[in-house]
């Protein structure tokens, strides 16, 4: 729900809170697509973003995430990876570090011509005109601190120590680039500009206020004169900053797992801004299962006691591989949270007692059997895709097949998936056998492997 | 069980050429280094070849960012079996708290052995750029050991200013002065030493340049609480320790460098217990790092006293 999400930055209350999941190259991983493609390729981004909106049901959702957008068009040299953004390798202002930076002439500020912005235009508007009424849609934008620093290299920590004035005017000139960007995201239909800026977690408060201070409070001031909203992404520990980037503005800020964020939302609370987080990249999303994402879920939305203010969302830019159960598993637990406590209780129960569970004896089965294993298809956007790829089954096949869901919602149903050895929801099962996991069969697909069980049944 | 050692230091530190003279201290074992992909100078084939070293890459610049650290665990997860030594050059820019926490932590390579990091230093420039750049003294309070390179470039004083910074923040911490990133195997001897956590209680001598605080916390303090609130100043003090009642039961807090361990413990004496002991030097700026925490935990801390 979009609106949920704006009320959020409007720091009204709401009946829950909003739910962003931060799927950058990790979209790409949803069609098969490698990051490069992602990064690239409109047609494939868009498709790959839907795909993000379809199976995630955000709130609010990034459209490019690429911190090295603007360093490309401004001549850095970047390094191209498979299953990761790209690294600026080459700096276009490095140099001797006797010498201050000379900053770059406004006409060099890119355009919306330059290096992939008419793809990042192209997609934004696409996502716009599909999805631009139910979902707010952010709009990423490297931050001045970053950009400085993809520009000049190294050299930009001697530089403030040394060259004050002229790093301060390098600061101002990517100022400048920022709010351009801001123009073209906010006229291609962005509801929020997020600045995103990970290098501040690496600077002292008293150079943040030196150096940041000025160009970011202009730069949210700016945003909302323009009508959008704004955010402020960090990463790594910026726990001391926290404060000093609340004064300049922004409608939320973002903080990752560094961050203790009950603590940081209660700094937060002091300027009426919200914040969003944390879940953590790697030991959660990555590696955890999906039982440990709702759980975790679950326990950092029943830890935040006033939901006012709060958005829940990964702590970045998700990792390329995240296993997509797992994103389903918070999307799930974010918008059914009550639904998902329980099945984690019941999940987390002692001992699960499967003594009862009878199951098929699918080796001589008459006719084949489908089983699909969900959360609850009537809540959860994956689950349901898979039921009805299933009831599409059916409605081909007719009484030729068997189909049954299995909702995790019941404890009956928790004690038959720890029988069969079900590894995450959605999963669809023929005749005892694991076919499907999250990932959901077009119709051709399904309907010719249901057609090799009906082979495979024949006495 | 195969040895992990982690080589950090700023951008320009000499990384790259300390690597190359660090790899010859293992010879006859197998190796594997990961770095990142942007080094100005690389690790040549010709090397890898005479040494039976196998080279990964890491994509993504800053790797041990917390949205990178996927990249790191997935090159350590495909280290080859038969692999002895794992030396990892961490990015310039990154802040390698993570992986002391990774390894101090969580048990997700328990065939890893972290044997320490060593933290290069540029003896000209670091005064700069720890007063600019967070992440040097992050890197110094992750390591064992700082070597001091590029000594040959250095003249007496910025030598002198360069070391009063390592001091300042880490007094206890073994340091080697070199140039060209030169090192000899007793450089394992030194960081297998300095990985020994000290065991006693704070230094009771009167040392003039030590400054001290006690830190009386609440009995209703979570256990994730504590650590983040002793994370937040933990890098301007030579050390914190205490005992600490928590929600969930009484805790050693002990803390050197960054990483902050809590151990369940039992029989404290009531006068110790709820106190934290916080310790650092003259020029470090301990009492208002730790203020700006007491902000954040309010509920939570009860008073800070100077001794």
């Amino acid at each position: 729900m979009k609106e949920l999400l704006l009320r959020t930055l409007r720091h009204e209350p709401t009946e829950r809170a909003p739910w962003v999941p931060f799927a950058g190259v990790h979209a790409g991983k949803l069609k098969g697509y490698d990051a490069t493609e992602m990064l690239t390729d409109a047609d494939k981004a868009f498709e790959a973003l839907m795909e993000v909106n379809r199976l995630y049901k955000p709130d609010g959702q990034p459209v490019i995430f690429d911190l090295q957008i603007e360093a490309e068009c401004l001549g850095c040299d970047l390094t191209w990876a498979k299953d990761c953004p790209p690294s600026v390798s080459g700096h276009p202002l490095d140099g001797s570090d006797e010498e201050p930076p000379v900053t770059p002439c406004d006409c060099k500020i890119p355009t919306k011509q330059s290096g992939r912005i008419p793809y990042v235009l192209d997609v934004m508007r696409r996502m716009k005109a599909a999805v631009g009424e139910t979902t707010a849609l952010y709009g990423l934008i490297c931050g001045p601190f970053t950009l400085a620093s993809h520009l000049r290299g190294n050299n930009l920590f001697t530089d403030m120590y040394d060259f004050e004035d002229e790093v301060c005017d390098l600061f101002a000139f990517c100022k400048r680039v920022c709010m351009r960007m801001a123009d073209y995201y906010i006229e291609a239909g962005m509801d929020v500009i997020a600045m995103v800026d990970p290098l501040i977690s690496q600077i002292s408060t008293a150079h943040f206020e030196q150096f940041m201070t000025e160009p970011y409070t202009e730069i949210f001031r700016y945003i909302r004169e323009k009508g959008a909203f704004s955010s402020f992404f960090v990463c790594g520990d910026a726990t001391r900053n926290v404060e000093a980037m609340c004064q300049t503005g922004p409608d939320s800020i973002s903080v990752d797992e560094n961050v203790n964020l009950l603590a940081a939302k209660r700094i937060c609370e002091r300027y009426n801004i919200a914040i969003g987080g944390n879940i953590p990249l790697t030991s959660i999303m990555l590696l955890g299962n999906q039982q440990d994402n709702m759980k975790f879920a679950v326990d950092l939305l029943d830890s935040v006691k006033d939901k006012r203010n709060f958005i829940l969302a990964p702590g970045c830019d998700m990792p390329y591989d995240v296993p997509v159960e797992n994103c389903i598993g918070v999307a799930q637990a974010a918008i059914e949270t009550d639904t998902v406590r329980e099945m984690v209780k019941n999940y987390q129960a002692e001992a699960i007692d499967t003594s009862g569970v009878e199951l098929p004896d699918y080796a001589n089965l008459k006719k084949p059997l489908i089983e699909v294993f969900t959360l609850d298809s009537a809540q959860c956007a994956a689950c349901g895709y898979m039921m009805n790829a299933a009831n599409q089954a059916v409605e081909t096949f007719g009484d030729a097949i068997d189909m049954v869901e299995y909702k995790f919602i019941y404890k009956e149903n928790v004690a038959r998936c720890v029988r069969m050895g079900v590894p995450n929801l959605p999963s669809m099962y023929i005749n005892g056998e694991l076919k499907y996991r999250s990932i959901i069969p077009t119709r051709g697909e399904l309907e010719q492997v249901i057609q090799q069980a009906i082979e495979a049944c024949k006495p | 069980m195969q040895r992990l050692y982690l080589i950090t230091g700023f951008l320009g530190a000499g990384k790259t050429t300390f690597l190359k003279n660090f790899i010859r201290l293992f010879p006859g074992q197998k190796i594997r280094l990961i770095v990142n992909e942007f080094g100005r100078e690389g690790v040549d084939g010709a090397l890898l070849t005479e040494l039976d070293a196998f080279l990964t890459e890491i994509a993504g610049g800053s790797v041990f960012c917390a949205c990178r650290m996927d990249q790191f665990e997935k090159a350590l997860r495909e280290t080859p079996p038969g692999t002895d030594v794992i030396l990892v050059e961490a990015s310039g820019l990154s802040d390698p708290t993570g992986v002391r926490k990774l390894f101090a932590q969580t048990g997700r390579f328990p065939d890893i052995d972290y044997q320490g990091a060593v933290c290069l230093v540029d003896a000209v420039r670091f005064p700069k750029l720890y007063a600019t750049a967070r992440t040097c003294l992050k890197q110094l309070a992750a390591s064992d050991v700082a070597v001091v390179n590029k000594t040959d470039c250095a003249d007496e004083a910025q030598l002198a200013r360069t070391l009063a910074c390592i001091r300042g923040q880490r007094p206890e911490m073994p340091l080697v002065q070199t140039a060209f990133g030169a090192v000899d195997a007793s450089i394992l001897d030194t960081l297998a030493r300095a990985r020994q956590l000290p065991a006693g209680d704070l230094p009771l001598t009167a040392d003039l340049t030590l400054r001290r605080l006690s830190v009386r916390i609440a009995p209703t303090i979570t256990p994730y609480d504590l650590q983040k609130f002793i994370e937040m100043f933990a890098e301007n003090t030579f050390r914190v320790k205490g005992f600490v009642q928590t929600s969930e039961g009484m805790l050693l807090a002990d803390c050197v460098g960054n990483v902050v361990s809590l151990r369940p413990c039992e029989n404290v004496p009531v006068e110790r217990a709820g106190i934290l002991n916080v310790l650092s030097g003259a020029g470090m700026p301990m009492r208002k790092a730790v203020l700006d925490a007491c902000r954040w935990y309010r509920d939570d801390i009860l008073s800070v006293e100077a001794d």
